[in-house]
């Protein structure tokens, strides 16, 4: 029968990607569910039977769940900066009229054509106690000694909203360019003002962008490895880093899988919360 | 109602004035055309009346105060768009809502102010539906209830028919002017499309290149246009030119290329003078072949229904556009009498 056929041919055309998630994504996923309930193992990365002690040692140490909380507050500190400075940005690439768009374009996307390890790296150029930024403030006498910039919590925060801007600007932009700019014109002439127009025509049409961006930073904030383990330091740990400190340090695959775990579902969580308070009431045929 | 002066209005992009010193006034509750090819500036006046462009130069006043430092949510005026702009995000209720709801009126005043509109252009049972779920005709309507339903002091209409069908088209002409004549707002509507302008308006004002070329009644502008231009944007004409032989009064004896006419109205020509004159094609008829009067050879012809389109080569080459009721009817090849209306002739100034 032709849909028989058809169901076929789409299963074919959807296997590979199928075939690629369920190797690299659904497998490992099962692999570290089951890891995180194993008890650590000797020479082996986990020992035998199953145990609920790796939950248990996240759950009765508050110096996890305060690790979690501040992962958290970072992504969430990420978030809201490069929505900030990003709606903007977005805003004059999808409406400007200036001819530089496409230089102002390629410097938005500049910082995804630089590997995340270098411009880590180049933030901690910039931080460092005996940093540019430092020494020019103190050069400047603006300053007496280093402003604590890098080995906290604030560093993180600017070198990872540098590096996820893109991630924010990219979504909202092309929401923007899918506004009809006499929608604006319209708004005004039944009588709002600039900034009513904006608040109650142009943001909430803009709102799909806003919430795609913003959940590709704040799940990318909480999950960055590099750039956290570069300018925290040993000093600040984000989640990510205690994980892969777990596995490669002290070899702990078993807890380092709870660890893991349990960033993922809180991450998952907060996901969702958001796209639930930010849902479009509206749909569009 | 409001009297809208527009005076010396001078605005350009750059390169050349896009709107160059125009002036025009429009009276209470008239509805005016501006009539134009693209890129003429239509648009970029209306613009500027709603307060979204800026002159360069020249006054915009509404009943005789300047407004051209009065931003354009503050210049009361309804505006449809070519392509509608309604918020999709907002149902037809919400979308005529908006403009009262800035204008602080209560709720319940909003709530009857709307039906009734609606019930105006025949939307009543929408008013729970997105833009997206109405057609293209309903969208339009809704424009215009979203534009009249805040009573504004003048209405601007964009180009509001270009994207219908020639039927629905058709239909919202005599839709829109009907709802203006009982409202009666004053009005600036801007097409591209004679027939519309024609049709619609109490005056048609003619632009090209961001000048007025010509301000009338529609007759004024279809049967006595100013210049060439004019006459050949403004439906079809046949330019006919020739030497005045003889004048007397306003009128005058013309000798063409094919043959002589009698025009009542022959301008400032004096004997010997060149002048052009339009005739329109219904002003043509054809007639079978006869001794006298100018003669001619059928070169095309095109059936359109209630007219028939001829192409008729004259003795000399000229080829004159006649469109005929089709009761009687020549081949192609055939040949056949021209005659003219002469009371038809207008003369055309360059
Ligand atoms: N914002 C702008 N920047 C630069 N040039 C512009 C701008 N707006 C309009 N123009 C130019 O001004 C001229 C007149 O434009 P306008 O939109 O007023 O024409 P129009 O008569 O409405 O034409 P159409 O019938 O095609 O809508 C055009 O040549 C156009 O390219
Ligand atoms: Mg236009």
């Amino acid at each position: 029968m032709a849909t028989g056929k058809r169901r076929s041919a789409t299963l074919l055309l959807i296997a590979p990607a199928a075939l690629v998630l369920l190797v690299f994504l659904v497998i490992p996923y099962v692999n570290i569910v089951i890891m995180s309930f194993r008890p650590p193992g000797e020479g082996a990365p986990y020992g035998v039977g199953f145990t609920l002690a790796n939950y248990r040692k996240f759950f009765s140490d508050s110096f996890y769940m305060l690790q979690v909380l501040n992962t958290l507050w970072i992504g969430f500190v990420v978030t809201l900066s490069c929505l900030l400075i990003g709606f903007p940005v977005a805003w004059q690439l999808a409406r400007g009229e200036s001819r530089l768009r496409p230089l102002y374009y390629s410097i938005v996307l500049a910082p995804l054509l630089v590997g995340i390890v270098i411009r880590s790296y180049g933030w901690t150029v910039l931080l460092g106690n005996n940093g540019v930024i430092n020494r020019t403030l103190m050069g400047w006498g603006v300053t007496d000694g280093p402003l604590p910039l890098m080995y906290n919590g604030l560093g993180i925060c600017i070198a990872l909203t540098h590096v996820l801007l893109p991630f924010m600007v990219l979504p909202i932009m092309s929401a923007i360019q899918g506004i009809d700019p006499s929608l604006e014109a319209a708004a005004r002439s039944l009588g709002a003002s600039r900034a009513v127009a904006f608040r109650r025509v142009l943001l909430p049409l803009a709102r799909p962008g806003i919430q795609t961006g913003s959940i590709l930073v704040f799940v990318l904030a909480i999950s960055a490895y590099v750039t956290p383990a570069l300018i925290g330091g040993l000093r600040v740990k984000t989640m990510a880093v205690t994980v892969v400190d777990a596995l490669i340090d002290t070899f702990q695959w078993p807890f380092g899988s709870a660890l893991a775990l349990v960033l993922s579902v809180v991450g998952a969580t907060c996901v969702i919360v958001f796209a639930r308070l930010t849902r479009m009431r509206w749909k569009v045929a | 109602m409001t009297e809208v002066r527009i005076s010396h209005l001078t605005k350009s992009f750059g390169a050349g004035p896009v709107v160059d010193a125009l002036s025009l006034t429009i009276g209470h509750g008239e509805f005016v055309s501006l009539l134009g090819p693209s890129g003429c500036g239509k648009t970029t006046t209306l613009r500027m009346i709603a307060g979204f462009e800026d002159a360069d130069s020249g006054v915009i006043a509404f009943d005789g105060s300047d407004v051209s430092r009065v931003p354009a949510e503050k210049r009361d005026i309804g505006m449809v768009f070519q392509n509608y702009a309604l918020f999709p995000h907002m149902t037809v209720a919400q979308n005529l809502a908006f403009g009262l709801e800035m204008r602080k009126i209560p709720a319940a005043e909003i709530r009857t102010r709307i039906a009734r509109v609606l019930d105006m252009v025949q939307l009543g049972t929408m008013t729970e539906r997105y833009p997206s779920q109405l057609s293209g005709g309903q969208q339009q309507r809704v424009a215009l209830a979203r534009a009249i339903v805040i009573e504004p002091r003048i209405l601007l209409l964009d180009e509001p028919l270009a994207n219908l069908d020639a039927k629905l088209r058709e239909e919202m002409r005599v839709f829109i002017r009907d709802i203006q004549r009982r409202v009666g707002i004053t009005t600036v509507y801007v097409t591209h499309d004679q027939a519309e302008a024609l049709s619609m308006s109490d005056r048609v004002v003619v632009m090209f290149g961001g000048r007025i070329a010509q301000t009338g009644a529609p007759a004024d502008i279809y049967d006595r246009p100013a210049t060439r231009q004019v006459a050949g944007f403004v439906g079809q004409v046949n330019v006919i030119e020739g030497v005045v032989e003889t004048a007397s009064g306003e009128g005058g004896h013309v000798r063409l290329p094919f043959g002589t006419i009698e025009a009542p109205r022959i301008g400032a020509a004096t004997p010997g003078a060149r002048v052009a004159l339009a005739l329109r094609p219904e002003a043509v008829s054809l007639v079978p072949p006869a001794g006298a009067g100018w003669q001619g050879r059928v070169v095309s012809r095109h059936y359109g229904g209630n007219l028939v389109d001829y192409r008729v080569a004259m003795a000399d080459g000229t080829v004159i556009h006649a469109q005929t009721f089709p009761t009687t009817q020549f081949e192609p090849g055939a040949e056949v009498g021209v005659h003219a209306d002469a009371a038809r002739l207008w003369p055309l100034g360059d």
